[in-house]
């Protein structure tokens, strides 16, 4: 496991005077899949837009590969370390083509044309974007689709970090395993780190195998998912309640049911183990 | 009772699709009742609320076949004041719906357009605000204000109309778990007050379930599945093959049922804290056996 990001003692003020983020300390590290959780307002958000440098420190720094993310023109190098995948694909989008809007990012970094090729061909494939829409423009494609187009996009920049904005915001079941099953793939096959923002906590505890909840600015929780949905006084603060089959076992600890359960198999190995004993 | 919908074999087919969005619904929605819809995306839960509130075929190009009456009157030869005036919808992005500079010109908007006299508008706006939790946003834009207040507030809009029948699309998806809380605070208020047919289109089936009378399922542009709320969800695989997950207290307390640690005849839990009491009862037998 190699080190990718470090955040140190991050303050963040928006330029109006609104505190953002206070005294926040984080690292990742390869190939982990991590949630980011706690109510809007708390800095989910702030946070990741600090990790990719679109925000820089208040105070406190954050080391992206041993780059600080307070230099001055080092944009270009941060885009190819940390992604940044918007809730709202359209938010992102806005090339004339698929094609080119997956180019984008290896044109500005200065790729030669064959590597931009090579890169948007791979990104695609990876994201399951096929090339009989390369010269389809991206409002006519279906929303997960659409969120594919955004996500291969910054895949063909190759950062090791991909941070993604509530992946399963309006999506249905199936649709939600479909991104997520990908986003998994992604850490799995190709060994990127996948940090997912996300409000939906039945996501989180089937995917990340680490969670760090924010409160009000400030890191409140941040350890394996499990632990951190055994303790829901604290996910009280920030309006978060683990899944209602943990909270199930929660209530009935004192009967034998375990207190961190993150899914209803879980539970029902958990009842028949109880029962044999 | 007379019913308060009645869809009659409907199909319909948005103009240059290939599909029939609708198949042939055959419906009954009965009058006060709420009915929480779920199905995939895509499969005709959006088309089935837009028939019952007149925007198809009114304001959508297509083909359509059988009919829905609402209230005994066929939807396809109602006009706007009629179909305002029975069914108020909400959509799950709020803002497309807004046009004034404050909140409360956002409430009066359809009042005044209804020719209501100023005192009734008053205080069709003061009970819709108090219900909403909105009474003090009433001076602002509604622009400057959070994804959840907004929603709230276009909940506000169709109430201070009072139809008879509101139809709620996917209300609290594009809001945090503290609005969706809010969301469904005003649900169960209406529901208790008992006053409205309610229609709630939601894949949050875990704050959904234990408000709804009845769940629809549409799959394929069918009703696949029309059930009081407790036998919908006594199959969870089958609902699940068609992307639809049971609350998690309700599908553990079925497996329960199914491997005998509870008898058949409990009543079904929509909720966590009647999941937790059948499995407190589940291990009460266990440990007395």
């Amino acid at each position: 496991m190699t080190k990718l990001i470090t955040v140190e003692a991050l303050d963040f003020v928006y330029p109006d005077g609104t505190p953002a983020l206070f005294d926040i300390n984080l690292e990742n590290e390869t190939e982990e899949f991590i949630a980011f959780i706690g109510q809007n307002g708390s800095g989910k958000t702030t946070l990741s837009k600090c990790m990719n440098g679109l925000l820089k420190p208040t105070k406190g720094r954050i080391i992206v590969d041993d780059l600080d993310t307070r230099q001055r023109g080092i944009i270009k190098q941060l885009v190819t370390k940390v992604g940044y995948v918007f809730q709202n694909p359209d938010h992102q989008l806005f090339n004339r083509s698929v094609w080119a809007e997956i180019a984008y990012g290896p044109n500005n970094i200065g790729l030669s044309q064959s590597e931009v090729k090579e890169r948007v061909i791979e990104a695609a494939q990876v994201a399951g974007v096929h090339d009989d829409v390369f010269d389809t423009h991206p409002y006519f494609l279906d929303k997960g689709l659409r969120q594919r187009v955004a996500i291969a996009s910054i895949l063909a920049l190759r950062p090791k970090t991909i941070i993604v904005d509530e992946p399963t915001t309006g999506q249905d079941v199936r649709q939600s395993i479909e991104v997520m099953n990908f986003l998994k793939r992604l850490r799995d096959e190709e060994g990127h780190t996948i940090i997912i923002i996300t409000h939906e906590m039945r996501i989180v505890a089937d995917y990340a195998e680490r969670t760090v909840v924010l409160g009000q600015g400030r890191k409140l929780l941040d350890g394996p998912t499990r632990e951190v949905f055994s303790q829901p006084e604290i996910l009280k603060q920030t309006f978060v309640e683990p899944p209602q089959i943990t909270q199930l076992g929660q209530a009935l600890v004192e009967e034998g049911l375990p207190h961190d359960a993150l899914s209803v198999e879980e539970m029902k190995a958990a009842f028949k183990k109880n029962s044999a004993e | 009772m007379d019913p308060a919908i009645v869809f009659r074999d409907l199909q319909w087919r948005y103009e240059h699709r290939k599909n029939f969005a609708l198949k042939g619904i055959n419906l009954e929605i009965g009058k006060n009742d709420f009915i929480g819809v779920v199905g995939p995306n895509e499969h005709g839960k959006t088309t089935l609320v837009s028939a019952i509130s007149g925007l198809i075929p009114h304001s959508y190009n297509g083909i359509y076949k059988g009919s829905i009456e609402v209230f005994g009157k066929k939807v396809f030869d109602s006009d706007a004041l009629e179909l305002a005036t029975n069914v108020g919808i909400v959509f799950s992005d709020p803002e497309s719906q807004f046009t004034a500079m404050t909140v409360e010109e956002e409430l009066a908007f359809g009042l005044e357009n209804m020719g209501f006299e100023l005192a009734k508008i008053r205080e069709r706006i003061e009970w819709a605000a108090e219900i909403t939790l909105i009474q003090d946003l009433l001076d602002k834009s509604p622009y400057d204000i959070s994804g959840g207040q907004k929603q709230r507030v276009a909940i506000a809009c169709v109430l201070a109309m009072d139809p008879p029948i509101i139809i709620m699309d996917e209300p609290t998806s594009m809001i945090d778990p503290l609005g969706k809380n809010l969301i469904f605070e005003i649900l169960r208020r209406l529901k208790e007050a008992s006053e409205h047919t309610l229609i709630v289109v939601e894949h949050n089936v875990e704050q959904l379930a234990p408000l709804a009378d009845k769940m629809l399922l549409m799959y394929e542009g069918l009703v696949d599945r029309y059930l009081p709320t407790k036998e919908f969800f006594a199959d969870p695989s089958y609902l699940q093959a068609r992307g639809v997950l049971a609350p998690e207290s309700t599908e553990f307390v079925q497996w329960l049922i199914a491997e005998k640690a509870l008898p058949a005849s409990i009543d079904l839990p929509l909720d966590l804290a009647g999941g937790i009491e059948a499995t407190h009862q589940a291990l009460q037998r266990r440990s007395s056996s």
